[in-house]
């Protein structure tokens, strides 16, 4: 195992010639007319970021602005898949009891949601609890390297945050994630608490259906009376699992033939990452530039954007999972989250001490709401809050 | 409705120094160790196909052989969408009585499926009857116009092939599809059978599930026949299908143009995309880089683009009252033929239960592009069945074949 090696982007001028020849030579697509959002991301919405990708957007700009964050690289030995070396942002906070925090992003996220959360965890005061903010590039991601061999699924994913954050001196620490970042926290915890992680709190709560296997759970699903906020939510879901999931089918079974596409067009990749984070968002205002930082975070990336979808076909399905664990966990509930699962369900799944339901908000909570998510940390882990001291040592002040 | 024009493909200069330009910056992406075919197209078989594309490929070469096809170009009307420029290939056999047949082909095929079987079909001998061969490509789809107003579905289709059909002279033909070829000439047999189409054959013999409400016996014929290993074996590689090589159909049917974007831009995303399809779903076929390649191009500088073949998808995914979408209702004589590695099987009896089933064939080899890849028994097949004492001899009045 290394150690630490501060990390700075520095995406070299050939790769951004590069970028700018494709940029100029883009070949767009027709659409039918009026077609807007129903036939997947509109062509004048990407004509428009296209042109301001080639003339306009300066990427060397925000790369100054990222290499503001806090940000490292690590080598970390995974059983069986050898050393990965790991991007990583860790922020430490003033407080001597902070709370270590490992924050984990999914697909098409990365270490840039983490960014609005990370001075609002850091910040030290007698009313809340401050926190150690650890949020890695998942492998293949961002600066994080790609893993080349079959079978990376959740527990090595597991095994490599707790080894990361045994490494930086946190034996026991506090997770959060939302998309890929729910099933591989709680698989953290399902593996390494309560010993390691002692409380976890997820922004996407979902887990497996219940089955005739679990029939109490299965009649109070049945039975239980929905607020017209969940039936709304549920129906939303509906939406989502019928036209919604398209990438998800795509990803999970030939992410390679899908890879070949989004390693060669600059304006293929922006439109399948875009039409995500526009529909995925609570009328999320993204400016051009945001959208494009995000893009090409991917398109810079270590491993080349392809690598970012294998963990489809390596997990699959089991992304729809609550691995049983027996540390505490909150839920935070987002309107616009694009799944939502009956509480009666979720609480049977774990010992959820915690539950808050939000009036604004979607897929991407860290980045869009930054403080409901801070909030619901604070409440979680704060003075008298439901996971209080879980971390021996490490009140939060 | 505009006369016939001959049409001759002619790629401009400048589209093909842009795919030149964009083969140069081609930027591949990464692979896991021995992935094989497990995670898509390999990635050694895109980069040999990309640098031969690049250089050595000479589309030239191969659009003066395609331009020795019989081609033209025809508007069409059709209701509600205005008039639709369509590409077609139309052979006629020099036999008097040669039977008229529309050939339609799928997604991600193109015309050039009809050219191996077009010489077979047009063929006259005292032995077999002869065709005059009519295969359009579908709008959207290499020379013709693709339709730029919602909700072109399967009626639609079925109108533009029976009005180019009648204005080439054959008010009464019969019908050969796979793929979308299947549905669309099946729906074209429903909306214009027996008045226009007389018959249908298919290579691609799907059809709804059964249900208990809605087709009881069928339902209960499924639920107590006895499946031969051969049927046994084609259900598993049918569930393999669908539970491993149906992402393409949920991307297309649901965000086809978040998808295009890619197609259009990315001659090596593109050629991934097709050549996955064009490997996985054949029987071995011994596809040559060059053949690929031509087949990729025909996507790559269609008229409208790459992004408008995968728009029928959506459409049909979207239709208010989807019934019978499979296997439309039809009174016409259909015939079967089957191909081991076809990608969906169903159980004979439930595909027998869906129409007059005069004809049917079993193969030994072939799969998915049967017409390209088993021409000769697929034209057997079209022969026994339209042929003397064949099951459907003489459904086309006055065109025996001979």
């Amino acid at each position: 195992m290394g150690s630490e090696q501060p990390f700075k982007i520095a995406v070299s001028d050939d790769a951004l010639a590069l970028l700018k020849r494709k940029l100029n030579d883009t070949r767009l697509p027709d659409e039918v007319n009026a077609a807007e959002w129903a036939y997947g991301a509109p062509l004048a919405d990407i004509k428009r970021l296209a042109n301001r990708w080639k003339d306009g957007y300066d990427w060397r700009t925000h790369e100054r602005k990222l290499n503001a964050l806090p940000m490292f690289t690590r080598t970390i030995e995974v059983d069986g898949f050898g050393e990965l070396n790991v991007h990583y942002v860790h922020q430490k906070s003033t407080a001597k009891g902070a709370i270590p925090l490992l924050f984990v992003h999914g697909w098409p996220g990365c270490f840039l949601e983490v960014t609005k959360v990370l001075p609002l965890l850091k910040a030290v005061s007698a009313d809340h609890p401050s926190f150690h903010v650890i949020a890695p590039s998942l492998p293949g991601y961002a600066w994080s390297e790609a893993v080349l061999k079959k079978g990376f699924n959740a527990k090595h994913y597991a095994e490599l945050f707790n080894k990361l954050m045994i490494s930086l001196g946190y034996t026991e620490y506090v997770t959060q994630g939302g998309d890929w970042g729910h099933i591989l926290t709680l698989t953290a915890a399902s593996l390494y608490g309560p010993k390691h992680v002692k409380a976890s709190l997820t922004n996407m709560p979902i887990c497996e259906p219940p089955t005739f296997g679990t029939p109490i759970v299965l009649l109070q699903c049945l039975i239980a009376s929905f607020t017209s906020r969940e039936r709304e939510a549920v129906a939303a879901s509906q939406d989502f699992f019928k036209s919604g999931m398209g990438y998800f089918r795509e990803q999970s079974t030939k992410p390679q033939t899908l890879g070949f596409s989004l390693a060669d067009s600059p304006v293929g990749l922006l439109a399948w990452i875009y039409e995500k984070l526009v529909t995925w968002t609570d009328s999320y205002p993204w400016t051009d530039d945001e959208v494009l930082t995000w893009i090409s975070i991917y398109w810079f990336s270590r491993a080349g954007p392809a690598a970012s979808v294998r963990i489809y076909y390596e997990i699959g399905d089991a992304v729809v999972g609550f691995p049983k664990t027996t540390i505490p966990v909150g839920l935070s509930f987002f309107p616009k989250e694009l799944a939502r699962f009956p509480k009666v369900l979720l609480r049977s799944k774990g010992r959820i001490v915690f539950e808050s339901e939000h009036e604004a908000g979607g897929h991407f909570a860290a980045y869009e709401q930054p403080e409901a998510l801070v909030g619901d940390l604070r409440k979680m882990f704060g003075k008298s809050g439901p996971a209080a001291g879980v971390v021996s040592g490490c009140d939060g002040y | 409705m505009t006369s016939e024009q001959p049409f001759k493909i002619a790629v401009p200069d400048d589209a093909l120094v842009l795919l030149k330009r964009k083969l140069d910056d081609t930027r591949l992406p990464d692979e896991v160790d021995a992935a094989g075919w497990a995670y898509g197209a390999p990635l050694a078989d895109i980069k040999r196909l990309v640098s031969r594309w690049k250089d050595g490929y000479d589309w030239h070469t191969h659009e003066r052989k395609l331009n020795a096809l019989p081609m033209f170009t025809r508007t069409i009307a059709v209701d509600g969408f205005g008039e639709l420029d369509v590409h077609y290939v139309h052979e006629k056999s020099a036999a008097k009585g040669a039977i008229p047949l529309l050939f339609v082909h799928g997604w991600p095929g193109s015309f050039l499926e009809v050219t191996k079987i077009l010489p077979l079909l047009t063929s006259v001998s005292a032995d077999h009857p002869s065709f005059h061969v009519v295969a359009p490509s579908l709008p959207g789809y290499a020379w013709s116009e693709g339709v730029l107003k919602k909700g072109f579905v399967v009626e639609h289709y079925a109108e533009l092939f029976n009005k180019l059909m009648i204005s080439l002279g054959y008010s009464e033909y019969v019908t050969q599809g796979g793929d979308w070829g299947h549905f669309l000439t099946l729906a074209a047999a429903s909306k214009y059978g027996p008045e226009h189409v007389k018959a249908s054959h298919t290579n691609m013999p799907i059809c709804d599930p059964p249900t208990l409400s809605e087709n009881p016996i069928t339902f209960l014929k499924c639920l107590i026949a006895s499946f031969t290993s051969h049927e046994r074996e084609a259900a598993a590689a049918s569930q393999s299908f669908f539970k491993d090589g149906a992402g393409y159909i949920a991307e297309q049917a649901s965000k086809p143009q978040t998808l295009g974007f890619s197609l259009a831009d990315s001659p090596v995303g593109l050629l991934a995309w097709i050549y996955e399809k064009l490997v996985a779903w054949s029987d071995a076929y011994p596809w040559t880089d060059d053949e690929v390649l031509t087949w990729i191009s025909i996507y790559w500088f269609s008229r409208a683009g790459p992004a408008a073949s995968i728009r029928i998808y959506y459409e049909l995914a979207h239709l208010d009252n989807p019934k019978r979408v499979r296997f439309p209702e039809t009174s016409v004589p259909v015939g079967f033929s089957f191909f081991p590695k076809e990608v969906v099987h169903l159980p004979r009896v439930l595909l027998r239960a869906q129409a007059k089933i005069v004809f049917e064939s079993e193969h030994e080899v072939g799969g998915h592009f049967a017409a390209y890849e088993q021409p000769e028994a697929l034209v057997s097949d079209l022969r026994t069945m339209f042929g003397k004492s064949g099951p459907a001899a003489g459904v086309v009045p006055g065109c025996t074949g001979y």
